[in-house]
């Protein structure tokens, strides 16, 4: 049901004529993100009754307030670049796109953090972070992506966080206009003395703010967050030297070598089980700035499909085991010295579990594109292919042995899917990104490519996903907390009513909560957990 | 093609949004990282080429229909192709195609800009966009003594281009061009009352059939004469010949040169030498019909697969996608740097990612205050760089630059390529 004249005319009073549209056609592309198809059957979605720009808290204040009043559904967006970004969860629902809260607010150097608004990207953090010696985490979803949408919406956990911890763990405040309309500061973003805080808001307001799969944008609206900065021991990403030949298109623009204050080297083992060892070692060390086991980039990249096509045919055959049996290592240092004492650190591990460094893995050039992949993102490669891929097993949190035990598990059930055709799974098995230093264990991933627009494949995929996310799926005995959900690819009642009971019923308190802050029930749940579902 | 076979690209658009922005990793400063003008100026995700991409979908799902909204959007763009090449960094889909072949329908369904329907009836009266009369054609080369090749015979055409020969402002720098080629020996005419519009700027309208028109009456005209090589300081002209002509199969026989590039060429063969020093700090300005857009058309007919065992799409044969790799960017650096005295400094977004002047797609006659916004955002770049000049090698750049100035009362001084090497020589 859209909206009547009377209530789109109180919110254009709110943000004024300008910023509030609810032209059809103007709606038409606030309903298609990639992912759609897999998702709801079709490109697009239902489109939104209005979208609203307010630029101030206070407009949003007032638009949430509004909401209440008349019963309209709202739901904040940032960079939207998402399952479920743009998607509401009834048609009398409006979007608030927050393109003009982008503003880097602070760059606290001597506390190492920075407070930013929802618009913010990584990029940009990353880049201006740079210039004063500072780092934040690469989210694995592209530049694009929301510093807010990343550290307070979603848990977003890439390979990065052995140096950074996940970019959930490093809220230190945040301003949260709740679905009611009044404001909540989090961490120490409502005390006087600034936005530092040691301990951020604390676990369990970390847990209420994202979700069992990502808010999305379910609970309110976050309008400022401060977050954790680290030391960076180079230039600026936007300083550093690129590499492109002549004749090269832009898309092969790549880093010229690992900068200075930096290693990287690839580490092969004769086997997973000595891999996981020697990883777990280095990281639990804390000498090196990322380890990532099984994740690692094996070739210069491609400017196109094509290319990349013509580049696969003639590459040498490969053992399909060694990407497994391999661990990209980066290591950074202040000094020299420091460096070198780490660089050492790291071989004499990798002799002790065996270890070497083959040289088809590296090759400086390689290196050096896979130091840009990885401490950076520069982009989301994987939907080059054809337009979308899965990751359907994100998070698959747990320790070494339970994924040097699920591993086989994974690769079995996914055989005959890999006989069949229609989906793939190029990383030849599960990833890993590390938790805590390997103190907590580590996050596995994979990343599955589908076609949504060969009928073959869709179904493919989604016969996939059914048994990966199926409690009684083979993956069950590792009580195994799919997060592939954090993209929305597991439908979100699922997500809540096949897992809470095996998380302490954490469905049951987080819709209690839901409730209590929601109580008009006007904030979307398409990626939240939903006001209330049959149990069944 | 025609918009509905972009289907497969419509429905792989993922709503990265990098179309809006330059790539990623060329950003320099985060005050200067946005790439479409449209979407800078006009908030919603509609005005991007992503948007565009849905409104395409959806049009063709039957869930909206062109109105005055969608032409508003369409329109609202400066066809400039930042989006295509931002977009071509992550994706292999064509944005810049789209968008064209859905001005080329609602041109077919008479749905039409009533400014730029007033445009076009000028230019099929009297040949030229700018609504004036063809008779005064020649008026801008009048006391020079240059050849009129309509009538005589030369081995160069230099062909003004519609906003050189009526926008009386400019004729300095039509005339300069003149007098440059010809103090370097050159053996040149022109065609006065007889040269006609190139076509280009109406096709970016989305009126095809004009482009074929003047294609094919120009390569008459070039055919039944002794010209050997057009040479245009218009940057629009120069894509149109070098690029429209040969996507439409109608690729001149004859040689094509924008001016900058053949006097790149006079000065590396030591037969224009620069002399005066100006001691200026200047930037250059990429025309986005001199860069990206004018790189040369890649011919691709066959198949899109995808081979066995893989999730890719690819193509038999291979196709080599248009990136803005080989556009004309460094014959206009090579003259500058040439010139002595002068201090050049590139702004932020250059090269394939060159912020648009804000003159292309139709914006200049139907939404000045876009085009004027735009050309501001670009002086402002340049003044960020700290510039005395901004220079660049387009009559429509220069146009836009010279009224964004005025409207915003900036200083800074805009100029052609052609205006300094002729204080140069």
């Amino acid at each position: 049901m859209a909206l009547t004249n009377k209530e789109y005319k109180a919110l254009e009073d709110i943000v004024g004529q300008e910023y509030i549209t609810r032209e059809p056609v103007i709606m038409e592309s606030y309903n298609q993100v990639w992912g759609n198809k897999l998702a709801f059957g079709d490109k697009r979605h239902n489109p939104p009754a209005a979208v609203l720009l307010p630029g101030t808290v206070e407009e949003i204040q007032e638009i949430v307030r509004y909401c209440n009043k008349a019963g309209i559904l709202f739901k904040p967006s940032a960079r939207a670049f998402e399952y479920v970004a743009t998607k509401l969860s009834c048609d009398r629902g409006i979007l608030l796109e927050l393109k003009r809260f982008n503003r880097i607010l602070e760059i606290d150097e001597k506390n190492q953090h920075a407070v930013v608004e929802p618009f913010v990207t990584v990029c940009q953090l990353q880049n201006e972070a740079g210039r004063l010696g500072f780092y934040t985490g690469k989210p694995g979803v592209g530049y694009s992506a929301s510093i807010i949408s990343l550290a307070c919406c979603h848990q977003e956990m890439t390979i990065s966080q052995l140096y950074t911890s996940g970019y959930g763990r490093n809220v230190l405040g945040a301003e949260w206009v709740l679905p009611t309309g009044d404001i909540l500061n989090l961490g120490t973003g409502g005390r006087e003395g600034g936005w530092f805080s040691g301990d951020g808001p604390g676990f369990s307001l970390r847990g209420i703010l994202r979700g069992r799969a990502g808010a999305n944008g379910g609970n309110g609206v976050i309008t400022k967050c401060s977050v954790k900065l680290y030391p960076w021991y180079s230039d600026s990403p936007m300083d550093q030297k690129m590499k492109r030949e002549s004749g090269e298109a832009l898309s092969a623009t790549r880093l010229a070598a690992v900068p200075d204050n930096y290693r990287a080297v690839v580490l092969t083992f004769p086997t997973t089980e000595q891999m996981m060892k020697a990883a777990t070692e280095i990281g639990q060390s804390e000498i090196a700035c990322i380890v990532a086991p099984s994740y690692l980039v094996t070739s210069v990249g491609q400017e196109g499909n094509d290319e990349q096509w013509a580049a696969m045919q003639n590459a040498p055959p490969q053992d399909p085991t060694k990407v497994g049996r391999s661990v990209p290592v980066f290591v950074n240092g202040h000094s020299a010295r420091e460096l070198a004492y780490r660089e050492k650190a790291v071989m004499s591990v990798m002799e002790k579990w065996e270890g070497n460094l083959d040289p088809e893995y590296n090759d400086p050039e390689v290196l050096a594109q896979m130091f840009q992949y990885q401490m950076w993102s520069t982009g989301v490669g994987g939907l080059r292919g054809t337009g979308d891929f899965m990751v359907s097993i994100q998070g698959a949190d747990g320790s070494t042995d339970m994924h040097l035990n699920y591993r086989p598990v994974e690769f079995d059930a996914f055989k005959p899917f890999s006989e069949r055709g229609g989906i793939v799974q190029p990383s030849m098995g599960m990833s890993y990104r590390p938790m805590e230093h390997f103190a907590l264990g580590s996050s596995g991933g994979i990343g599955t490519g589908y076609d949504p627009w060969d009928e073959n494949s869709l179904a493919a995929a989604r016969e996939y996903m059914n048994m990966v996310y199926d409690s009684n799926s083979p993956f069950r005995r590792f009580s195994y907390s799919n997060r592939g959900a954090m993209m929305q690819v597991e439908e979100i009642e699922h997500v809540h009513e096949r897992w809470g009971p095996i998380y302490d019923n954490a469905d049951l308190w987080l819709q209690k909560v839901r409730n209590m802050l929601d109580p008009n029930r006007v904030a979307d749940w398409s990626g939240y957990i939903p006001p209330e579902y049959d149990k069944k | 093609m025609s918009w509905e076979d972009y289907e497969h690209d419509m429905q792989r658009c993922t709503r990265c949004s990098y179309c809006k922005y330059i790539p990623w990793r060329n950003i320099k400063n985060f005050d200067f990282y946005e790439g479409c003008p449209s979407a800078a100026r006009y908030h919603w995700h509609a005005f991007a080429a992503g948007g565009k991409f849905n409104l395409g979908y959806s049009l063709l799902k039957g869930k909206i229909e062109i109105d005055d909204t969608f032409l508003d959007v369409l329109y609202k763009c400066n066809m400039d192709g930042s989006c295509d090449i931002a977009c071509k960094v992550n994706q292999d889909i064509e944005p810049l195609q789209h968008m064209q072949e859905l001005r080329i329908k609602c041109v077919e369904e008479g749905q039409l800009h009533p400014v730029h329907m007033l445009v076009i009836e000028g230019l099929r009266k009297q040949d030229n966009m700018m609504m004036a009369d063809k008779a005064d054609r020649g008026k801008w080369a009048e006391g020079l003594d240059v050849k009129d090749l309509s009538r005589e015979k030369g081995e160069v055409l230099f062909h003004a281009g519609c906003r050189y020969s009526f926008d009386q402002e400019l004729w300095p720098v039509a005339r300069a061009g003149l007098s440059i080629l010809r103090k370097a020996g050159v053996d040149l005419g022109i065609m006065a009352a007889d040269e006609s519009c190139c076509g280009g700027r109406a096709y970016e309208l989305g009126y095809a059939g004009e482009l074929t028109k003047y294609c094919e009456h120009q390569i008459e005209v070039w055919r039944n004469s002794d010209i050997k090589t057009v040479v245009t300081p218009c940057a629009d002209c120069y894509a149109c010949f070098s690029v429209l002509y040969d996507k439409i199969g109608k690729k001149p026989a004859i040689e094509v040169m924008h001016i900058t590039q053949y006097l790149d060429k006079l000065i590396r063969e030591g037969k224009l030498r620069l002399k005066n020093s100006l001691p200026m700090k200047v930037t250059y300005h990429d025309p986005c019909h001199l860069g990206r857009l004018a790189e040369p058309w890649v011919h691709w007919n066959g198949r899109e697969y995808k081979p066995d065992g893989t999730l890719l799409w690819v193509h038999d044969p291979p196709k080599k996608y248009r990136r803005g790799t080989f556009g004309i960017y460094d014959p206009p650096r090579n003259v500058l740097k040439s010139i002595p005295g002068l201090d050049f400094v590139e702004m932020f977004r250059i090269r394939e990612y060159g912020w648009c002047c804000g003159a292309g797609g139709g914006v200049i006659d139907a939404f000045p205050d876009f085009a004027i916004w735009t050309g501001s955002q670009r002086l402002r770049e340049a003044k960020e760089v700290g510039a005395e000049a901004i220079v660049s090698a387009c009559p429509w750049c220069k146009r836009v630059f010279m009224d964004a100035a005025a409207e915003t009362g900036d200083n800074i001084k805009v100029l052609d390529i052609l205006e300094l090497i002729e204080q140069s020589l």
